[in-house]
């Protein structure tokens, strides 16, 4: 068989399993197995199990589980109830202004875990009901929600970017600084949006009352601002042992894990309820991230090894001999249509190792694409039909906001987003310029 | 008729593999003229590099360039494979080792034991230096602590002065060495930290080296190695040699060059006398080693035989 | 038949159950394996060299030994694009054919993690590392947490037949 007819065969198979609705992982590994079984001769039957030891040997992998507990503990014991009161009455006074403090909450968050399911949580569980009682637009404040959260995997720590590093084999430490201009860029351009538009249509999001305002006496909005150094403290004593090579990433990842833990129960929030759930959802979380994982590399493994890999190479640089830019922008786009309806990480875990090795024979930095993939990504998430970040709307979202809403809602974001991927590919210096200046290159 | 097609996985990534083993099986293909195909695959592409030897026995691999100890061969001498402290000077010592001073035999012997693979000779690589990121070694003390990237054998000897050996998956390394789960590298010369990028993010390199030679072999799966005819058999084997020679002459000339005009890398030495004591402690590693088995025995019955050797026979051999 | 159905459900979800109940405080361990390997890196001059791998082992087991439960959570990705619209029934339907790709991969997987293990013991394999741990541990455990996947996946098509059948199990 031909390597192309191999890739098209296995690769349609998979599109095709993956659209019944079966488990994921399930629909990957099995396609892997029956070729491995059929196509790769002698042994292939092996070849899903050695995955399962890769994953072991892939010691980064360490820090999944930590980064998606530290968001559970986050939102779960209600940690950021105090940082969202500090934004409400510091922000409230102008047009728009909850929906930019959310923004910002969203960003404190984003600093204290590596998805976006605990902003989204947060978000929808304190600002949002809080919002439409002031009278904000639901559109503009579940597309806050939603574009906010999103933050949570671009601004480090973030599991997106960890999972990336493990498939194109880069440091984790640079993903992470690369990740964070772009995420305050990103939430610059979204609170820009939100301004602009409150200015122009007012009632989207009514400035808080005079006297809404003031029945917050002065000492007690100044104690609220202390309550921004508890994301600052959890982010710090992560990234400064790491960044100063005092602790490996790994490390640094239970440290993280073990801070989010102990604010909890210093705030007197670590009730039984939220240590079971925070655990428990970690586990389930966690494998299915894992899962996925280890079916994709068998996936891999045996689409490499059957030489179809060369066949998708060849097609993009010999065949179509296209500029480099050009081959770049069309595999944004395909990531960007795969998004609609794939999962992230099978979308990554099977679609990047055939990128990565393009984008470094077209002499692209793969730090910088790291950024763009998770961007690409976060948009995914919004984008219907198949997005994450939208099915979780939906589940939490108070009954007046409608699906429709929820649909409409992402669009002027989406927009931004799309507005600072280009911002991005044309100007890597975005990304690029924090991880040079710490790692002086 | 259909080509005879082979899946080769290296031990090593891909920019180390574009010189210790592409440029064979690429001249291995061109000669075979469609007869034979050989994939090449590097570090970890298909099978994670602790499991090279059972792939290889399964048939899920056809044949494997690695060293015994890293592919974690079950063969009894396996610990000789890569870096063995102090078993040579240079990297001509080690085909001679093998060629003139019966380490063929032995380990034809070793392999003929294990069933389903089929060892087909030995090679040599460069010497083993220590890289570091933040340290400079000037004294043994200086290792004390030190997280390295290592080969298994030089590593647990090394251990006894305080470093620790780590393995993590070839192609993570750099990254480790940046996250600081590293604090160095002991896996190789100066021609290959600066091929592979190493001697950009280490600073510093120790110049008394452990060994004059990696020790690398080639295997195959024995089912796969009988189905091919014996003109083409003979031709891998001329293929190996190739890629033995350009190791030869791209480590050697690499080595002095990159010591001399490489300006990335801040070198040091260890004092002579204290040096002397590593020396010294190698003996008794050898005879543990030589405790080990028989086999082990002989091989380093063969070692000091050799090294006695190259000493009488004086300078150029051993100064 | 219903019988044996009945109670093959019942003995592999609650093992499983049980089973990702303790799996989940497991995160713990890893915690504390890499706290103190933090430590032992300030306190000692040669740190603890087992961490590492051992936080490792740790993670494998959590994931695959846990796996099982997280099934019973539903936290197991699926692509809802079509999925998510239909009736419970059809749901039933489909799975109950698209599960058996499932149970093949975990099929392979086991296969492959046996023939690993058999390997380990019989040569005594060894990690490659200066701690240099038997692998044939780790890897039980594996295949075990594997196994108990794949009895998890044919509980779950039990259960989908018996939706389809309006059987009460
Ligand atoms: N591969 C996945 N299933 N990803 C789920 C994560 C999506 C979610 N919005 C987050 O970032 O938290
Ligand atoms: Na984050
Ligand atoms: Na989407």
């Amino acid at each position: 068989m031909s390597y192309e007819l191999i890739a098209i065969l296995m690769f349609s198979s998979m599109m095709l399993m993956l659209m019944t609705g079966q488990r994921v992982f399930g629909a990957i590994g099995g396609i892997a197995s029956i070729a491995a079984l059929t196509l790769w001769g002698t042994g292939g039957s092996d070849i899903p199990f050695s995955a399962a030891m890769k994953v072991m040997k892939w010691y980064p992998m360490l820090t999944l589980p930590m980064f998606i507990f530290m968001g559970y503990v986050l939102s779960e014991s209600r940690l950021a109830d105090d940082l969202y009161k500090m934004f409400h009455v510091w922000m409230g006074p102008i047009n728009g202004g909850l929906a930019i403090g959310t923004i910002g909450l969203m960003v404190l968050i984003s600093a204290m875990n590596g998805l976006s399911v605990a902003g989204m949580a947060i978000g929808a569980t304190i600002a949002l009901p809080e919002l439409l009682k002031r009278g904000y637009d639901k559109r503009m404040v579940t597309g806050v929600v939603q574009a906010g959260s999103s933050l949570g995997i671009l601004v480090p720590p973030s599991v997106v970017l960890v999972l990336y590093a493990m498939i194109a084999r880069q440091p984790v430490g640079q993903l992470w600084l690369a990740g964070i201009l772009p995420g305050l860029m990103m939430a610059g351009l979204f609170i820009l949006y939100i301004y602009i538009r409150c200015r122009i249509q007012p009632e989207l999001g009514p400035a808080l009352s005079e006297e809404d305002v003031s029945s917050v006496p002065r000492a007690e909005k100044i104690r609220l601002l202390r309550s921004g150094l508890l994301p600052l403290t959890i982010f710090a004593s992560m990234m400064v042992p790491f960044l100063n090579g005092w602790t490996s990433l790994v490390e640094s990842s239970a440290i993280g894990a073990l801070a989010a833990f102990i604010a909890a129960v210093l705030k007197g929030r670590m009730t039984r309820e939220v240590f079971e759930t925070s655990t428990r959802m970690t586990l389930a979380i966690s494998c299915m991230f894992m899962w996925i994982v280890l079916a994709a590399l068998g996936f891999g493994a045996v689409f490499d090894g059957l030489g179809a890999v060369k066949a998708i190479d060849n097609l993009f640089t010999e065949q179509l001999g296209l500029d480099p830019w050009v081959i770049l922008i069309l595999m944004q786009l395909s990531f960007l249509l795969m998004g609609t309806f794939l999962d992230d990480t099978a979308m990554l875990v099977i679609v990047a190792p055939l990128y990565v090795p393009l984008v470094k024979v077209l002499g692209f930095d793969l730090i910088w694409y790291g950024v763009l993939y998770t961007i690409t990504t976060q948009i995914a998430y919004m984008t219907p039909p198949f997005g994450y970040n939208l099915f979780l709307m939906r589940a939490m979202a108070p009954p007046e906001i409608g699906i429709k809403d929820i649909y409409s809602s992402i669009i002027p974001f989406v927009l931004v987003m799309l507005g600072s991927l280009i911002l991005i590919m044309v100007f890597p210096q975005i990304a690029m310029w924090l991880p040079n200046y710490v790692y002086g290159k | 008729q259909a080509p005879i097609k082979w899946r080769l996985q290296t031990y090593s990534g891909a920019p180390l593999g574009a010189h210790v083993i592409k440029p064979q099986i690429e001249a291995f293909n061109k000669a075979a003229n469609g007869e034979m195909e050989i994939e090449l695959f590097y570090a970890d592409q298909l099978v994670p590099t602790g499991e090279l030897f059972r792939a290889l026995q399964n048939g899920t691999l056809d044949a494997v360039q690695s060293d015994d100890a890293t592919m974690a061969s079950p063969a009894d001498i396996s610990d000789f494979g890569g870096y063995f402290p102090f078993s040579s000077r240079y990297s001509l010592d080690l085909p001679v080792l093998f060629n003139r001073y019966g380490l063929n035999e032995i380990w034809q012997e070793a392999y003929d034991d294990i069933e389903g693979v089929e060892w087909l000779g030995a090679g040599a690589w460069d010497p083993l230096h220590i890289f570091t990121t933040e340290k400079k070694i000037e004294s043994l003390d200086d290792m004390r602590g030190l997280r390295v990237f290592g080969v298994p054998t030089a590593g647990r000897f090394l251990s006894r002065y305080g470093m620790i050996p780590v393995t993590v998956p070839w192609e993570d390394v750099e990254v480790a060495l940046q996250t600081g789960e590293l604090d160095g590298v002991a896996w190789c010369g100066f021609t290959e930290a600066y091929e592979v990028g190493w001697a950009d993010i280490c600073k510093y390199a120790l110049l008394n080296n452990v060994t004059g030679a990696w020790c690398g072999s080639y295997f195959a799966n024995s089912d796969s190695w009988a189905k091919v005819p014996p003109h083409l058999q003979e031709l891998f084997k001329m293929s190996m040699d190739q890629s033995h020679y350009y190791r030869q002459v791209w480590y050697w000339g690499g080595e002095a060059d990159l010591r001399v005009n490489g300006d990335k890398l801040e070198l040091s030495t260890i004092p002579a006398e204290e040096w002397e004591t590593v020396v010294g402690d190698a003996a008794g590693f050898w005879d543990e080693l030589a405790s080990r088995n028989e086999r082990s025995a002989r091989v380093i019955e063969i070692f000091k035989k050799y090294r006695d050797t190259m000493q009488k026979a004086g300078v150029p051999y051993r100064y | 038949m219903l019988k044996i159905a009945t109670t093959y459900v019942r003995v592999v979800d609650r093992v499983n159950y049980v089973l990702g109940r303790i799996m989940m405080y497991s995160l713990f361990a890893m915690i504390a394996i890499l706290l103190w390997s933090t430590i032992s890196k300030q306190m000692f001059v040669v740190p603890s060299y087992w961490t590492l791998e051992m936080a490792q082992f740790a993670l494998v087991a959590y994931y695959l030994v846990g796996g099982p439960y997280s099934i019973q959570m539903g936290s197991n990705v699926r692509m809802d694009l079509f999925y998510g619209e239909w009736s419970d029934r059809k749901k039933a339907w489909v799975d109950s054919f698209t599960v058996l790709l499932l149970i093949f991969y975990l099929g392979v997987l086991l296969y492959g993690g046996i023939d690993s293990t058999r390997y380990s013991l019989e040569y005594n394999e060894r990690a490659p590392t200066l701690w240099r741990p038997l692998l044939w541990p780790v890897k039980t455990v594996m295949c075990f947490g594997i196994f108990m996947m794949l009895l998890q996946a044919v509980s779950e098509l039990i259960k989908d037949i018996a939706k389809l059948r309006e059987v009460e199990l």
